[in-house]
């Protein structure tokens, strides 16, 4: 029994650093879209300002975990 | 004399207000960056942004999003009772914090063709940067304390408001620089 929930416990501590390292390989690679962008296409400010929303929306629901809030006081998330 | 223990109960309800007040922190936090932000588009418009180093301005958002990273990294360890990876990850955290710090205030702002007060675009960079960077700082002395309170092992995977609360802090601060770093270095082109 003890053994059923340490392997759930570590299921759930990898797919967390799972779901970190995804979510940072996203952030790199949209802000290096964003540099290229950038670079050469001057009038595509719009296109970067989506982006920016796009990144901030990750940061917010998995590194800021904006679920939490609206979470009971006793639940864990 | 009476001793008041906590029970996990009471502490996940104080928790979750805890969690409500710092949103309500935070988003009015983020009222006086969106004022800023729209304040850039509004003076310069989307045609004209400040000279600046485009590498330099790449490499800083590469730092403190892997700082973000290892802010995560950490508060997961700590969730899970993993003491150690908590304090290695505060600690790369605090490091990309200060090295960010450093290459916004100690290179940027040096090597910067202007000065605050030669016009609109070199006033608004030193104003959403040197916000910006007030908050970095704060949120480096808040690391510093978790950090140090960490190493004296009064958190547990049960009860760490305090790191939760630093990492929550430590990810609005990425988040806004999210915006900053498009709107400082990217769109228009140098000038004002």
């Amino acid at each position: 029994m003890e053994q059923k929930i340490d392997t759930a416990m570590d299921t759930k501590k990898k797919e967390a650093y799972q779901v970190g390292i995804a979510v940072f390989i996203l952030l790199i690679a949209f802000t290096i879209g964003e540099y290229w962008i950038g670079s050469i296409a001057v009038a595509w400010g719009w296109a970067l300002l989506i982006i920016s929303v796009i990144k901030a929306f990750f940061i917010i629901r998995d590194y800021m975990h904006l679920p939490r809030l609206f979470a009971g006081d006793e639940e864990e998330i | 004399m009476s001793t008041t223990t906590t029970t996990l109960a009471d502490y996940r309800r104080r928790e979750g207000t805890n969690r409500l007040g710092l949103w309500l922190f935070i988003i009015s936090d983020a009222f006086m960056f969106a004022g800023l932000f729209i304040s850039r588009f509004y003076l310069l418009g989307t045609a004209i942004r400040p000279e600046l180093s485009q590498i330099l301005g790449l490499v800083i958002t590469v730092v403190l999003l892997a700082s973000s990273f290892f802010m995560n990294r950490a508060e997961t360890a700590m969730r899970f009772g993993d003491r150690k990876g908590f304090l290695r990850g505060t600690l790369i955290t605090l490091i990309l914090g200060v090295i960010f710090l450093i290459g916004v205030v100690g290179v940027e702002w040096q090597i910067a063709p202007f000065g605050p007060a030669d016009g609109v675009a070199a006033s608004l960079f030193y104003a959403m940067t040197g916000f910006h960077a007030f908050h970095v700082l704060t949120g480096v002395i808040f690391l510093f304390v978790v950090y140090r309170n960490g190493r004296k092992g009064l958190y547990s995977a049960e009860r760490h408001w305090a790191v939760e609360a630093s990492a929550v802090y430590w990810h609005f601060v990425d988040v806004v620089w999210v915006f900053f770093y498009p709107a400082l270095y990217l769109i228009g082109i140098p000038g004002g």
